[in-house]
């Protein structure tokens, strides 16, 4: 009877299951046995959420896969093959690639940028004793538990054309007021806004914690060598920073390819289709006009543009900052 | 804007500068929480001052609140009642079959270890979008589609990558010379993990509990797929105040401060946690 080796090959054992061997227990056998009980308590472990996982999440994606190669429609619910027919429909939409894609790109990287450099700056603003800083350190973060539909309904309310704040004091100050959701450039901006409003805190949070983490030694010698503060900002806060700016602005900026909520509460994709995006655009199409199979099809398509130009900015990122590509094990 | 490495309290000359610092900090928190404000003054006002917010001096009235809790055809109240167990019950749920999972991937090196960290990974950088559709048609098929059953389910499913991330990280904190000793002392495994190890993850597990909640509390694409009128939700519900019925702002904007308290209070109690699951959760 063989012993298990600790790097043993396919048998998964890892040396630290075998530190753990209680004394006493070295016979052969007892090995072999309580490895087994290791390996089924691993895969005890692991059970219920890979099959929540795999039904929940794996399942569906595969699923959409196979709709996506039909034409199936609560109409014709058997649904004939058409191989790739849904993805060409939809890359012919005029609504996929003249608004829902240029408007979820032209909001992530207004959205994002503005919400990093307001971040950093907020942070900075913070790093250091003042009065209340517990307090408004807190309050800094309340916006990030504010539901997006209610940031949604908070900034719709406040440009109300007729009794906004907005408005108001345009009005108070001999200012025509403004009919800002009839017109396509102010509806996205306010709804960049509402992002930046619910998101800035995030970035404040983490760039501040990253902040406190950073070694004092290379701002003290900048100060004995007379570097401005500029300078210590940019050659010295920003790239220790860059580790941090990096992962959160991924993290972000996958989060706001999917953008909804804000946009559904407050402009429906309207006005026209000045604020279409790719959430709002799967829904209408998928959910609401019942095209079950293009619905699937753009979902599919928005994952992959979404995958790949995530995988390209950050491996971009990564070399010009760190001068490495990255990979996802880090 | 001085950026200087943690000053002290200045002296001199640099005083002023420094409190015009503090001043701007002040105007930045202002600013961001004054959307709230406003709000809650619109919420506050009797209903025939909507359109005067700023300016109805001290004429305040809870009106609002009653009126939005009685509206007909809305019913707010069961919107929110659905929201809160339908939040509490995936909550509770994906902290049950994840915490397992985030163990397995703190204390295990091995290839199936490694196989379900690299799954999660691929999975969770799908957008939710794509898996909600194709898991409303099966929903459908399966009969789930319109229950508690299926929106829990959707609502907990999308916690499974997250959590079992996080927990790896909140499991690594934990010595496991504690689990070894109790291993040695007779427990079984899963009793040394539940008896040993979740209770010394607490901490990190009420942060991620308490933002799990607040996320399903006010999520609205997946509720928008995964359940029909049948079900009142609060995020459905407001979502469709601005598109269909633009007149009664008092009653919007008292229930959405009504939406907002749950959050507002967990603040306030739960700060240090909310602070360190924050941060916990999103630099791993």
């Amino acid at each position: 009877m063989e012993i298990p080796r600790a790097n043993g090959r396919g048998s998964g054992l890892d040396s630290e299951a075998l530190d753990t061997l209680p004394a006493g227990r070295i016979g052969a056998a007892g090995v072999r046995a309580w490895v087994e009980r290791d390996r089924a308590f691993q895969l005890q472990l692991v059970a219920l959420s890979a099959l929540a996982l795999l039904v929940f999440q794996v399942l569906p994606i595969a699923h959409g896969i196979w709709i996506s190669l039909l034409d199936f429609t609560p109409w014709h619910p058997e649904g004939d093959f058409i191989g790739l027919r849904n993805y060409g429909r939809v890359l012919a939409n005029p609504l996929f690639y003249r608004a829902a894609l240029p408007n979820t790109f032209l909001f992530l990287v207004l959205a994002v940028g503005l919400e990093v450099v307001c971040g950093l700056g907020i942070a900075l603003l913070i790093n250091r004793r003042f009065p209340g800083a517990r307090l408004i350190r807190t309050l800094l973060l309340f916006p990030l538990l504010v539901a997006p539909v209610v940031a949604g309904l908070m900034f719709y309310w406040m440009f109300h054309s007729e009794f906004g704040f907005v408005n108001q004091l345009l009005a108070a100050l001999g200012v025509p007021g403004v009919l800002w959701f009839n017109r396509p450039w102010t509806a996205f901006g306010i709804i960049v806004l509402a992002d930046v409003w619910t998101w800035t805190p995030w970035f404040v949070l983490i760039i501040y914690s990253g902040l406190q983490t950073l070694p004092p030694e290379p701002f003290e010698a900048a100060r004995l060598d007379g570097a401005s503060a500029w300078q210590v900002f940019r050659w010295i806060t920003v790239p220790l920073l860059y580790p941090v700016l990096s992962i959160t602005l991924l993290i972000r900026s996958f989060d706001a390819f999917r953008v909804f909520d804000v946009v559904w509460t407050m402009t429906g994709g309207g006005p026209g289709n000045a604020t279409e995006t790719f959430g709002t655009f799967v829904y209408r199409l998928g959910y609401l006009t019942v095209n079950y199979s293009e619905g699937a099809a753009a979902a599919l398509l928005g994952a992959v543009v979404i995958i790949v130009v995530g995988v390209a900015v950050y491996g971009t990122f990564a070399r010009v900052v760190w001068g490495r590509p990255a990979g996802p094990g880090r | 804007m001085t950026v200087v490495s943690r000053p002290g309290r200045p002296v001199g000359r640099r005083r002023v500068g420094y409190w015009l610092t503090v001043a701007a900090i002040y105007a930045v928190t202002a600013a961001f929480l004054f959307p709230v404000f406003y709000l809650a003054l619109t919420a506050l006002r009797p209903p025939r001052d909507v359109f005067a917010v700023l300016s109805a001096g001290t004429r305040f009235s809870f009106r609002n609140f009653t009126d939005a809790l009685a509206w007909e055809g809305v019913r707010i109240p069961e919107s929110f009642v659905n929201s809160a167990v339908i939040a509490t019950a995936s909550t509770l749920l994906s902290l049950v079959i994840t915490l397992p999972s985030g163990f397995m991937l703190a204390r295990y090196r091995n290839r199936l270890a490694r196989g379900w960290f690299f799954l999660i990974y691929v999975v969770r950088t799908i957008p939710f979008i794509t898996w909600i559709l194709p898991l409303f048609l099966l929903a459908q098929q399966l009969g789930l589609h319109g229950t508690y059953i299926g929106i829990v389910a959707a609502q907990a499913a999308f916690h499974v990558t997250f959590y079992s991330w996080i927990f790896k990280g909140f499991f690594e904190g934990v010595p496991r010379e504690l689990e070894d000793a109790a291993l040695v002392d007779g427990c079984s495994r899963w009793g040394a993990f539940l008896r040993i190890s979740v209770p010394l993850a607490v901490p990190g597990i009420v942060a991620a509990g308490i933002l799990g909640w607040i996320w399903g509390w006010n999520e609205l694409l997946i509720t928008l797929f995964m359940t029909t009128e049948d079900i009142p939700m609060y995020s459905k519900t407001i979502s469709t105040f601005i598109t269909e019925m633009g007149v009664e702002w008092g009653r919007m904007a008292a229930t959405g401060i009504m939406a907002i308290v749950p959050a507002a209070l967990v603040t306030a109690f739960c700060h240090r946690y909310v602070v360190a699951g924050l941060g916990g959760l999103h630099e791993r």
